[in-house]
C-alpha cells in the first residue's frame, strides 16, 4: 500500500477512534468503579492491528489519546490514564494476534485487550494514589472488561470482515 | 469549651451516663467561660479591682487549683493571663498580633498573686481593675475529672473520655488490660502518634504548639502565651504530655511545662509527686521522666523522631 | 467466530477474576470489626483519620483540589456526598462501612478507605 494511502487511512481511523471515544463518554456506566468504559476505541485498535501492525496500532492509539485528552480537558492526568490502558491492551492484542491469529478469534483478542486496558488503568490509578489498595476494584473491572470486550469483539469481527471485502486494504 | 468529646463507656446504661456527662460539661462551661456571657468567672472578672464575688464550690475549687499551679510553676502557668489571650484573639476567628506597647500595658495586669481567695466565705476577688481570670487552660481538666466521677457514681468500671485530646481513663479495658493512649505526632496528621502510654485510672493531657496557631508574614504564632513576655512561649518543645491522677492538675501542668521548656520542665515535673511527663522537642527528640519507663512505648511510624532514653 | 484459543483466554480471565475476588474478600473485613478508622488520602498523603466508631454528630469534610469533594462521616460509615468532578464515580460508590471498603475520586486524587487492623491504641492525646 502506498505511503499516502496509508496515512490517509490511518488518519481516518484515528478520527473514528476519537468519535467513538466521544460517543462512549456519553454513555455512563453506573458502576462504583472509576475507569469503566465501553472501550469502543478498541474496535479501531484491533482493526489497525489486523490490517497494518503493531507499530501503526500504537501510533493510532497514542495520537487518539493525546487528542482526546486535549478535547476532553482532563489534562495530562487523563492522558496518562487512557494511554496506560491503551498501551497495555495494544501490546497484548497485537501479541496475541501475531502469535496465533488462527488460534484466537477477534472476540477472544478483544476480551484480552479490554482486560489489559483496565489493568493498565488500575496500575496508573494505584500510582496516583500511591496505594495498591485500588486493587479493591479489580474483580469488578475484570468482569466488566470481559463483557465489554466480548461485545467490542463481536463488532470488531463484523467490521474487519466487511473491510476485508471492500479490498480497500 | 467547643471541643470534640469522645466517650467510651462500658456499661448497660452507657448512653444515659454519657448524656449525664455531656450535661455536666455544659454546666461547667456555662459557669466558667469567659467567651460567652453569664457564669461566675465573668462576674469575677467584671468586678476586678472592686469587690469580692461569691463563687460556687466548683468554681472556687478550679480557681484555687489554678492559683496553686500558677504559684508552684512560678508563673509559667498564670491564671490571670486573660487580658493577653483576649488581645491576641487566639480563640476567635480573627487572631492578631498586638503592638508591643499594648502587650507591655497588659502585662501589668498579669499576676496570679492578685487573685485573692477567701475560702471561708466562698468568695474571691481580683486586686486590680481590668484583670481577667481565664480558666481555659484548666477547665477541660476539671470537666474530665467530673466525668470520671460520674462514671464511678454510676457503677462504671471501665471507661475513658477524651475532651479535645485531654484524656482521662477509669480502670483499664474490660479485659483487664490497660488503656493504650497514643501521643499525637506533632508533625503528623490527626490520629498519627509517636508513642503509646499504657495506663489505668490516670489522665493523659498534652499541650503543644501544633494545637492552635496562626501564621502571618511567614511567622507562626501558637496559642500558648508566656505570661512573662506576653508572646507565644519560645519553648524548645513542640509538645509535652502529662500523666497524673487528676486531669485538672495535668491540664495546668501541661501548659506550664510547655512554657518552661525541656530542662526546667523536666526538673519541675520530677519535683512533683505522682506526676510524669513525655517531652517532644523541636529537634525531634523524645524524653520521658523516670516513672514512665514501664508505661511508655516508643512507636513512631513516621521514623522522624528519636527516643532518648537517658538524659 | 470463536476459536480454540479463546477458551484459553477466557479461562485465564476467569482465574484472574476468582483470585482477585478472593483476595479482596479476605482483606475486606466484617461489619463489626470494631475500631473502624476511615482514612482520607489525597495525593498519596493521609490528610485526615477518623475513628468512625467515635463519631456522634455527622462530620462534614471538604477537600479542595483540582476539583472539590464533600465527604460525610457518620457513626460507623463514611462516603463522598458531593463532588464536582466529571464522572462522580466517587459519589456513586455510596456508603463505606466495612474494613477495606474504598471510594476514589481520581480526578481530584482523593481516596477514602476504611482501615481496620485491630487498632494498637484506643485514643490519641493531643
Amino acid at each position: 500500500m502506498s505511503g499516502v494511502k496509508k496515512i490517509v487511512l490511518l488518519g481516518l481511523l484515528i478520527s473514528q477512534a476519537l468519535v467513538l471515544s466521544i460517543i462512549e463518554s456519553w454513555i455512563p456506566i453506573p458502576m462504583p468503579v472509576p475507569g469503566v468504559k465501553l472501550g469502543l476505541a478498541n474496535i479501531i485498535t484491533v482493526t489497525v492491528i489486523v490490517f497494518f501492525g503493531f507499530r501503526e496500532a500504537l501510533t493510532v492509539m497514542t495520537i487518539k489519546c493525546v487528542l482526546s485528552s486535549i478535547f476532553g480537558g482532563g489534562g495530562w492526568m487523563l492522558f496518562l490514564f487512557s494511554f496506560s490502558g491503551g498501551l497495555l491492551s495494544t501490546v497484548v492484542m497485537s501479541g496475541l494476534y501475531k502469535a496465533g491469529r488462527d488460534k484466537f478469534s477477534i472476540i477472544g483478542i478483544s476480551i484480552a485487550g479490554a482486560i489489559s486496558h483496565n489493568i493498565g488503568q488500575l496500575l496508573v490509578a494505584a500510582f496516583f494514589m500511591q496505594d495498591l489498595a485500588v486493587a479493591f476494584f479489580l474483580p469488578l473491572l475484570l468482569v466488566s472488561g470481559c463483557i465489554m470486550g466480548f461485545f467490542v469483539g463481536v463488532i470488531s469481527s463484523f467490521l474487519i470482515n466487511a473491510l476485508k471485502n471492500t479490498k480497500l486494504y | 469549651m467547643g471541643t470534640v468529646v469522645i466517650q467510651r463507656i462500658y456499661h448497660k446504661e452507657a448512653e444515659k451516663i454519657g448524656e449525664k456527662v455531656k450535661k455536666r460539661i455544659a454546666e461547667i462551661e456555662a459557669k466558667m467561660t469567659i467567651n460567652k456571657p453569664g457564669g461566675e468567672i465573668n462576674a469575677l472578672n467584671d468586678t476586678s479591682g472592686k469587690d469580692y464575688v461569691v463563687l460556687g464550690d466548683d468554681t472556687l475549687y478550679v480557681l484555687d487549683k489554678a492559683r496553686h499551679f500558677s504559684d508552684i510553676s512560678n508563673g509559667a502557668f498564670d491564671v490571670t493571663i486573660g487580658p493577653l489571650v483576649k488581645a491576641w484573639g487566639i480563640w476567635s476567628d480573627n487572631p492578631r498580633i498586638p503592638q508591643k506597647s499594648e502587650i507591655d500595658e497588659l502585662l501589668e495586669l498579669v499576676d496570679y498573686k492578685d487573685v485573692l481567695i477567701d475560702k471561708d466565705n466562698s468568695r474571691a476577688m481580683l486586686k486590680k481593675t481590668g484583670q481577667v481570670v481565664d480558666l481555659g487552660g484548666i477547665a477541660k481538666g476539671y470537666a474530665a475529672d467530673e466525668a470520671i466521677n460520674i462514671y464511678k457514681e454510676n457503677g462504671v468500671e471501665s471507661a475513658f473520655i477524651s475532651m479535645g485530646g485531654n484524656v482521662a481513663v477509669l480502670g483499664g479495658k474490660p479485659d483487664g488490660s490497660p488503656w493504650r493512649i497514643g501521643i499525637r505526632n506533632p508533625k503528623g496528621s490527626q490520629g498519627s502518634y509517636i508513642g503509646i502510654l499504657s495506663v489505668k485510672d490516670k489522665t493523659v493531657v498534652s499541650s503543644g504548639e501544633y494545637e492552635r496557631f496562626f501564621e502571618k508574614d511567614g511567622v507562626r504564632y501558637h496559642h500558648i502565651l508566656d505570661p512573662k513576655t506576653g508572646y507565644p512561649a519560645e519553648s524548645d518543645l513542640t509538645g509535652v504530655t502529662i500523666v497524673s491522677d487528676l486531669s485538672i492538675d495535668a491540664d495546668a501542668l501541661s501548659t506550664a511545662t510547655f512554657v518552661l521548656g525541656l530542662e526546667e520542665g523536666m526538673r519541675f515535673i520530677e519535683g512533683l509527686d505522682g506526676v510524669e511527663a513525655v517531652f517532644i522537642t523541636k529537634d525531634d527528640k523524645i524524653y520521658i521522666t523516670g516513672g514512665l519507663k514501664n508505661i511508655f512505648e516508643f512507636k513512631d511510624e513516621s521514623k522522624e523522631f528519636e527516643y532518648v532514653e537517658k538524659r | 467466530m470463536l476459536k480454540k484459543g479463546d477458551l484459553f483466554i477466557v479461562l485465564i480471565v476467569i482465574i484472574m477474576i476468582a483470585v482477585s475476588f478472593v483476595g479482596v474478600s479476605i482483606f475486606r473485613g466484617r461489619e463489626d470489626d470494631g475500631h473502624k478508622t476511615a482514612l482520607i488520602i489525597r495525593d498519596g498523603k493521609e490528610i485526615r483519620r477518623i475513628d468512625l466508631d467515635a463519631v456522634d454528630e455527622p462530620i462534614e469534610i471538604t477537600v479542595d483540589g483540582d476539583y472539590n469533594n464533600t465527604i460525610i462521616a457518620e457513626k460507623g460509615r463514611i462516603r463522598f456526598m458531593e463532588a464536582d468532578c466529571p464522572d462522580k464515580v466517587c459519589v456513586d460508590t455510596g456508603w463505606l462501612y466495612k474494613t477495606g471498603d474504598m471510594a476514589v475520586c481520581l480526578p481530584n486524587k482523593v481516596m477514602i478507605k476504611i482501615e481496620g487492623k485491630s487498632q494498637d491504641i484506643d485514643i490519641v492525646t493531643y
